[in-house]
């Protein structure tokens, strides 16, 4: 054997060693095997064209299975509209699938249910999107019925009557929902008095004062296709998708674009207060912390998702699921996010707990949102979340519909088409300092609004040495 | 997530999990599933696996054949213990399971229903082998303490109120299956009832542990991007170790025949009322079981449905109805459900929900109504093949519950195969007058009279 040959010889020994110490290392105590950046799409998948009218269009193709979806989005919501008309931009989104070209209502509903497919038509705060899934061989049918329904919604007197009464009852049921009641009520503790104020669906004062007018006046003004996006997904090709839309759409004509409306106030609240919603039946009291946040725009949001996912966010290992159910039991879930609008945000930690424990789980939220001040997210805490955001990536974007949404959402607010591409190694570049200074500026609890679902005579004691407390009748 | 972990349901209806459609004129889906490997271990453990490298993604999934119809004297046991088992093993301290696989990039979760419990996990390509290991540890070494014991039977009281004590549907719920099934055990809520949670003792978990959870009750579902003869060898080298049980013990009543109907009411604070209906069915695998999926969406699938049509859309005194059959291993259940206007009666909105089924006993569906219930169910089943993890569910439950996959061109034969006459013959089989249960969800008397919410 040449010197050469055992010297290979021993090297290979050396490492079977080497293997076989790792071996005994259970697999849970090793690193983790770097999570392969695959490319977000399929090479040659993706395909954007923009139209003469400013209509811009997204298409992805994916041929595993014999289905598309097809949709359009405007890049302005329910947030374009006066306080005083709350509710115009969901009023308007429902009246479109209520009758549409030559079809009226069951006409509309008959030739979308014979095709097995789904439509909807949703306003958003920053945004309207109108949706149709269903199969391939009927592409033609939904192109056609999505262009209706764009472009041509008939806002029938009669519908519109049903409908807002049909409205104006959910808004009475929903007070029967208590996470309805947390979320609406936060936003009075932050908004009153703006649009941002009042739930996305509107007031019973204000849907009662709408009509069909209102509603064409209202697609009249935001339909714009130089404020709009086309996208589908599925198995289709894009060129011949972009020959029909051009057919369908090609002469919608091209207008003002309407004003997003204001930012969202910062810093809000000034002084904490506490809001009790009284629901004397209730055995359980939902908890909400708030106050404001970030705009889907500013460039922390990657940094800021990161400190959230340590704080709250939506899964088991972050420190408020560890403190607060893990170690002490005290709810079944506790959560926290950052609400992204396009001109500011809102940032909510939200939980719940039997009546009893409330003021111990206020006490608790508090004392973390402190300590992340304090002690933020950092070192091996850290690089635990950058893998966490990384991985749920590659989760998240498993389907082409998931992936197209995302895009869509990027164009919305104006942000970089290839952010998704960039994504991961933006979450790997942010650093500790990053994630410091940002709690520092994100997360205020001293002043933060409490909001409660609950009996109020029975959290009025816990409370009174935290704040002022308001009490109100849903 | 599902029952245990963050929010999503306990659901008692598990529901015809991916059933559906038929191709109408739509050319072959290729129906992946029927590539999955099977292979039973000695000790009876079931290994699905289904490569797919599309995505660097992969779905993991263990199907345990033991749910809430399964306990004896403690109820909710299912589901309190599927919540110990993400408190700590011999080599995994409590909690460590779930974050060690999120600090991966992966996601995990586990839920609980009448037939079955099941842990779902999804990480990137890579990080199976961690989620093999993890998974044969808890099941070798699983180690639960009073004091884990104490703090989790809290978090799912929390889940109990949140779900089930403070929520009209849930209250609705829980009324209408103790009143449909009054012999079998899918009468008890999964989550079990608060005085069970309350005293459930760490000697219930351990013995209901080792009766249930040995290999040959456990199905291992595998879709994604992943080495098939790898991830094999490696469930060998891990679960080979853990015994079968001789016999694993099953209820044996069945459910009397209804002959009269049933109402029970429930008084809780809602403005909107609702209404709870439900007929017994055959259980998971009957020939019947397209004809009421198709009866189910001819009632309430679209704005077109009779139902939506006609009490929401035309009478205007309902918000929302639903009508769903849903398989049970051991039995079925026909549910009609609608959430009552403020402004509008209950009984009204019973009276005309029943007006409906009545007219599916009495005469025949239209042609144009039967195509469009079938291309709907059809297009549902198709939509749900998009994910590793709703494909592993697909092949872990037919495995679990009917004992083989189920290939999807047989259940688009069936559905195909509905006709008219099956709609009326089912509907006149089980919809009947003597076997209906009803639940009202209503607000107290003394609270009916003064002024309610809105202002």
């Amino acid at each position: 054997m040449s010197e050469l040959a055992r010297l290979a010889g021993f090297a290979a020994l050396a490492s079977l060693i080497a293997c076989a110490g790792s071996v005994d290392t259970p697999i849970w105590q090793r690193p983790p095997p770097p999570i392969a950046d695959s490319p977000v799409v399929t090479p040659g998948s993706l395909h954007r064209f923009t139209l003469d009218n400013g209509l811009s269009l997204i298409i992805l193709e994916d041929h595993r299975l014999p289905r598309v979806s097809l949709g359009i989005s405007l890049r302005r919501g329910a947030a374009s509209v006066e306080p005083d008309r709350a509710g115009l931009a969901g009023f308007t989104a429902e009246l479109m699938k209520r009758g549409a070209g030559d079809r009226d209502s069951l006409e509309l509903a008959s030739a979308i249910d014979a095709l097995g497919s789904v439509l909807s038509v949703r306003a958003n705060w920053d945004s309207i999107t109108a949706q149709i899934w269903g199969l391939t061989r009927d592409l033609d049918s939904m192109l056609g019925i999505l262009a209706d329904v764009v472009l041509r919604p008939r806002f029938d007197d009669d519908e519109a009557i049903r409908a807002r009464g049909e409205l104006l009852a959910a808004l009475e049921r929903a007070i029967d929902d208590p996470h309805y009641l947390e979320r609406r009520f936060a936003s009075v503790a932050l908004y009153s008095g703006l649009r941002a104020g009042l739930p996305l669906s509107g007031s019973p004062e204000t849907v009662a004062a709408l009509d069909s007018a209102a509603a064409r006046d209202f697609h009249a003004r935001m339909f714009v296709p130089n404020n709009a996006i086309l996208f589908a997904s599925g198995d289709l090709d894009a060129g011949e998708l972009l020959d029909r839309v051009g057919a369908a759409f090609g002469a919608w004509l091209a207008g003002e674009i309407p004003d997003a409306g204001p930012p969202l106030p910062a810093p809000v609240p000034t002084a904490r207060r506490i809001l009790i919603v009284d629901r004397p039946d209730l055995t359980q009291t939902r908890i909400t912390l708030a106050h404001e946040g970030i705009a889907r725009t500013d460039p922390n949001r990657v940094a800021a998702s990161l400190l959230n996912e340590a704080i709250g966010g939506s899964g088991f290992s972050s420190r408020l699921m560890q403190r607060v159910r893990a170690e002490a039991g005290l709810t079944y879930g506790v959560s926290s996010r950052f609400s992204l609008r396009r001109d500011g945000g809102t940032f909510v930690v939200a939980t719940f707990t039997r009546v009893a424990e409330v003021r111990r789980v206020i006490d608790l939220l508090l004392a973390e949102l402190a300590r992340a001040r304090r002690e933020p997210p950092a070192g091996s805490e850290l690089e635990e979340m950058r893998a966490l955001e990384v991985g749920q990536f590659a989760l998240g974007i498993e389907t082409s519909d998931a992936v197209l949404d995302s895009l869509v959402n990027l164009n919305i607010y104006g942000l970089p088409e290839d952010s998704l591409d960039t994504y991961r190694s933006r979450i790997r570049a942010v650093t500790d300092a990053d994630v410091e200074r940002l709690a520092l500026r994100l997360l205020h609890p001293d002043r933060a609004a409490i909001v409660l679902v609950g009996p109020a005579e029975a959290l009025t004691p816990q409370l009174n040495d935290l704040g002022p407390i308001e009490v109100v009748h849903p | 997530m599902r029952a245990h972990r963050w929010f999503v349901l306990v659901t008692i209806a598990f529901v015809a999990l991916l059933r559906a459609g038929e191709a109408l004129a739509n050319p072959a889906i290729d129906d992946s599933a029927l590539r999955t490997r099977q292979t039973k271990l000695d000790n009876g453990l079931m290994v699905l696996m289904l490569e797919d490298h599309t995505t660097p993604v992969v779905a993991f999934q263990i199907w345990v054949r033991v749910g809430s119809s399964d306990e004896a004297r403690v109820t909710g046991l299912a589901h309190l213990f599927e919540h110990m088992m993400f408190k700590g093993s011999k080599n995994i301290p409590p909690e460590k399971h779930s974050q060690i696989i999120q600090s991966r990039g992966g996601r995990t979760n586990a839920y609980t229903t009448v037939d079955v419990t099941v842990y779902t996990t999804e990480v990137p390509s890579g990080v199976l082998p961690l989620v093999i290991a993890l998974e044969a540890e808890r099941l070798a070494n699983l180690d639960i303490s009073e004091e884990t014991l104490a703090s989790e039977r809290e978090v799912v009281l929390e889940e109990r109120r949140l779900r089930t004590e403070d929520q009209p549907g849930g209250r609705a719920r829980e009324a209408l299956y103790a009143l449909t099934f009054q012999a079998l055990p899918y009468r008890w809520p999964v989550i079990g009832w608060r005085s069970d949670i309350e005293s459930t003792t760490i000697e219930d978990c351990r013995n209901f542990f080792s009766t249930f959870y040995v290999p040959n009750n456990i199905v291992i579902a595998i879709v994604g991007d992943f080495d098939g003869d790898a991830a094999l060898e490696q469930i060998r080298e891990s679960f080979s170790d853990l015994a079968p049980a001789a016999e694993i013990p099953r209820t044996r009543t069945r459910e009397p025949r209804q002959s009269g109907v049933r109402r029970a009411q429930v008084h809780f604070d809602v403005r909107a009322p609702v209404l709870a209906t439900a007929w017994h069915t055959p259980p998971a695998g009957h020939p019947d079981a397209e004809a009421l999926d198709v009866v189910g969406e001819i009632l309430s699938g679209g704005r077109s449905s009779r139902v939506y049509r006609r009490l929401i859309h035309e009478e205007q005194i309902a918000l929302s109805a639903h009508s769903v059959n849903s398989e049970f291993a051991g039995a079925g259940i026909f549910g009609a459900y609608a959430s009552v206007r403020p402004d509008a009666s209950i009984d009204r909105v019973e009276a005309s929900f029943l007006e409906e089924i009545a007219r599916l006993r009495d005469e025949p569906v239209t042609a144009a109504e039967l195509d469009k219930a079938k291309r709907k169910i059809e297009v549902s089943m198709i939509h749900q093949l998009t994910t590793n993890a709703a494909l592993a569910a697909r092949i872990g439950y037919d495995v679990t519950i009917l004992g083989k996959i189920r290939p999807l061109e047989d259940r688009l034969a069936a559905i195909q195969a509905v006709d008219a006459d099956d709609v009326r013959r089912v509907a006149r089989t089980y919809l009947t007058d003597a076997g209906r249960n009803v639940v009202h969800v209503v607000p107290p008397p003394a609270s009916t009279e003064p002024q309610r919410g809105g202002s």
